[in-house]
């Protein structure tokens, strides 16, 4: 590597004055690291720091090598490289343009804001074919937590045959208000329950076994018993009482039709008070995070969602949401987290796109639960497209009717584990009631 | 993050990409001269990437190519600082203290008169410490400082991140019983992520980036020539060209370049050099070393098997 030192630390690679160009490349540096904050990518805090040494290391003869530096010092997730990519062509040409090229053209920095107005409308921006500022709005609405307020999204009239054929549950179902409900003992015990069947976290107590630590306090009162010598040294861990959980709720218009919905904003808060994180997303045609309407207590949130007229009801792309979830907020699931999806499984879109998402979860999450209002059915076999083609990567398919069901998932969990025979079918009262429908019949 | 000489402060890029040349690792441009800059800068490099698209490998060559040790924290859940810093051997402590008691006297250790140091009757010394990766790889004393790699970081808890941030901020740690121990050169950091969770702020402020992509055809084709040379240049872009194919299902698993190559030397050795094109025979006995998940290898039926032959055809033709 040849540490070409230019307008950093002595030669001048440019045959610009020294200071001049170093302050223009320093300047043109803190810019493009704006510029990319403007943009919404997250670039570490002492990052431009990094990305000047690292220039300085590698000089400013190759933009390749250039480009390649400022990416290794600037963009921590793959996900903001397209953004980078196109940012950095105007970032070299200002930057190959010179001090006085960029007076001349009037670029000055004017604080946090203007002086990088120019970056969204500059040629390089609209010959990839991606204007600035759309682009900015685009990541506005995708990727900042939207509002509850936001129109989740219209009927939309399913144009592919498949989805034309699709039954519907309830097509003259009319919105109906939202109401609060008081969380009874029974929802509390079931939803206690479901939580400790599900910890996938760590907490701050201690227990007997495991080998995270030395039980010093075992070892000596053991070591009673043998004069004072320690035969062996007894370990302790601690207790997982923590969940992380992802809560991705279908709200289109089949689905709030036969779903009992003070039960289900119960289920949603008391996930978002009770689990270290519980982030909830609502989807129909498109998918948005509501996490913050729940960050206020009771009454307050479903006034702010009365309030907000929330429109639900249109139809349902279950597979494209996925996929929103999976470019637009991935980081919503992870290793240690469990995802809920709360639908009946009526797919309106494309079904390979919802197994490929599918797929996805699976791979990526602790567990994935899908819960369905019409499971609590005893005839309820679960043949809708989406459905069919999501049961082979779920953990398990459940009923979500009442505190009953999250009851039942508990009580299946504890006996059976994630990876045992659990599912709508093992269901006590379903077989019940199945065997009642053969006597009579 | 430590601004000190890292031991690789000179290290050229023509030098790192004759490492990874000399091991047979296939690296772009971008892998060779991030690596360089993360060396030079004395930076911990962050590689981010699908399983088996050779993350954990780069460290392993990077360590074989400049001839030093590589010390390896693999992290998992509920690692503590324990197993990965260092610990007390307990047992051996308690065997002192008891010698003692019943005669041995003060610093004669369990391996006999003297072995405890003399005249310190403590048992929290060099004798008693159980170094763990992370303090061993601050205590290296080789002539190049080792490579410390930290396989798959997003599987540890976030608490044990805020250790690994307290140790890779000066590259010194301190026993409370011992004192601090800083490392005379730091290590050279290879951390790997598979992004089953966001990293911390924090620690991604104190690294260079990597994103290692998903080999494309040719990139994988030319890593089976270098580590599957016994099988035929034909046949091995028709494995490429078949894996390619098959990681456009919506698999649980879709293989990583490693098993691209373990599925390689699979059909090296059961065709014995042979060129012939594939058959669905061979790809159907051998496709364990490419799937992991049962769900997965019952996805390939008869269909799908004449679709992955059909994509080998395709680049014969």
């Amino acid at each position: 590597m040849s540490p070409g030192r230019n307008g950093f630390d002595g030669s001048d690679g440019n045959g610009a004055p020294l200071a001049a160009a170093s302050d223009h490349v320093r300047d043109e540096l803190v810019r493009f690291v704006r510029a990319l904050r403007r943009a919404g990518v997250e670039v570490p805090a002492n990052a431009g720091v990094t990305a000047g040494r690292g220039l300085a290391d590698v000089g400013l003869d190759d933009p390749d090598r250039v480009r390649v530096a400022l990416r290794a010092s600037l963009v921590a997730d793959a996900r903001d490289r397209p953004t980078f990519e196109r940012l950095f062509e105007a970032f070299w040409r200002r930057l190959g343009a010179g001090p006085d090229a960029a007076d001349a053209a009037g670029w000055t920095d004017d604080g946090p804001d203007g002086g990088l107005a120019s970056f969204g409308a500059e040629p390089a921006a609209s010959e990839s074919g991606e204007g600035g500022e759309g682009d900015e709005d685009e990541r506005d609405e995708t990727l900042a937590e939207r509002h509850v307020g936001a129109v989740v999204g219209r009927e939309t009239a399913a144009a592919d045959g498949d989805g034309a054929t699709t039954a519907r549950y309830s097509p003259n179902g009319r919105r109906t208000a939202v109401s609060a409900a008081r969380a009874d003992h029974e929802f509390g015990t079931a939803f206690d329950a479901l939580t400790k069947s599900l910890a996938t976290l760590s907490g701050r107590r201690w227990r007997a076994g495991g080998d995270e630590r030395p039980d010093v306090r075992r070892a000596l009162r053991a070591s009673v018993a043998t004069g004072g010598t320690v035969a062996e040294l007894p370990r302790r861990r601690r207790t997982r009482s923590e969940l992380r959980a992802c809560l991705l709720v279908d709200v289109s218009r089949s689905v709030l039709d036969v779903v009992d919905r003070s039960f289900l904003l119960e289920f949603l808060r008391h996930a978002h008070e009770a689990w270290r994180e519980a982030r909830v997303f609502f989807f129909d045609d498109d998918l948005r995070e509501v996490t913050s309407a729940f960050d206020a207590p009771d009454e307050r949130a479903l006034d702010a969602l009365s309030r907000a007229e929330t429109e639900w009801g249109g139809g349902t792309r279950i597979g494209g949401s996925f996929a929103r979830l999976h470019e637009r907020a991935s980081d919503a699931v992870s290793r240690d987290s469990v995802v809920f999806v709360v639908s009946d499984g009526l797919e309106m879109g494309d079904v390979e796109t919802l197994e490929r998402e599918a797929a996805w979860l699976s791979r990526r999450a602790r567990a994935v639960f899908w819960l369905n209002p019409l499971a609590a059915s005893p005839e309820f076999e679960p043949t809708a497209r989406g459905m069919a083609a999501a049961l082979p990567y779920l953990d398990g398919l459940f009923a979500f009717a009442g505190p009953d069901d999250l009851a039942e998932l508990a009580r299946q969990l504890d006996r059976q584990g994630r990876h045992g025979r659990i599912g709508y079918e093992y269901d006590p009262r379903r077989v019940e009631a199945t065997d009642e429908r053969r006597n009579t019949s | 993050m430590s601004e000190r000489p890292t031991g690789f402060t000179e290290t050229t890029e023509a030098e790192v990409r004759a490492a990874f040349d000399a091991t047979g690792y296939v690296a772009d441009d971008e892998i060779v001269t991030t690596t360089a800059l993360s060396l030079r800068l004395g930076k911990p490099l962050l590689v981010e990437g699908e399983p088996g698209a050779g993350k954990t490998e780069l460290a392993k060559v990077l360590a074989n190519g400049f001839d030093t040790d590589l010390v390896r924290l693999q992290c998992y859940e509920g690692l503590t600082a324990e197993s990965a810093l260092y610990e007390w051997n307990y047992t051996k402590q308690l065997l002192s203290v008891q010698t003692a008691d019943t005669g041995g006297g003060p610093g004669e250790g369990v391996d006999g008169p003297g072995s405890a140091g003399g005249a310190d009757p403590s048992v929290f010394t060099e004798e008693y410490l159980l170094e763990r990766p992370l303090l061993r790889a601050l205590r290296a004393d080789g002539d190049r400082p080792p490579v410390l790699l930290i396989d798959e970081v997003d599987r540890a808890d976030e608490e044990f991140e805020a250790l690994l941030l307290e140790v890779l901020s000066e590259f010194q740690v301190t026993i409370p019983e011992l004192g601090t121990v800083r490392a005379s050169t730091p290590p050279a950091v290879v951390i790997t992520s598979n992004r089953t969770r966001g990293l911390s702020d924090a620690l991604k402020r104190r690294c260079l980036f990597l994103h290692v992509e998903p080999p494309s055809f040719e990139k994988e084709r030319a890593i089976l020539e270098r580590r599957v040379p016994e099988l035929d240049t034909a046949v091995a872009a028709e494995l490429c060209a078949a894996v390619g194919r098959l990681r456009e299902e919506p698999l649980l698993k879709p293989p990583g370049a490693a098993e691209t190559i373990d599925w390689a030397r699979a059909v090296a050795v059961l065709r014995d050099g042979s060129d012939e094109p594939l058959d669905p025979e061979t790809v159907r006995t051998t496709l364990g070393c490419l799937l992991k998940e049962v769900e997965d290898v019952e996805r390939v039926d008869d269909d799908l098997l004449g679709s992955l032959l059909a994509a080998a055809t395709e680049v014969d033709a």
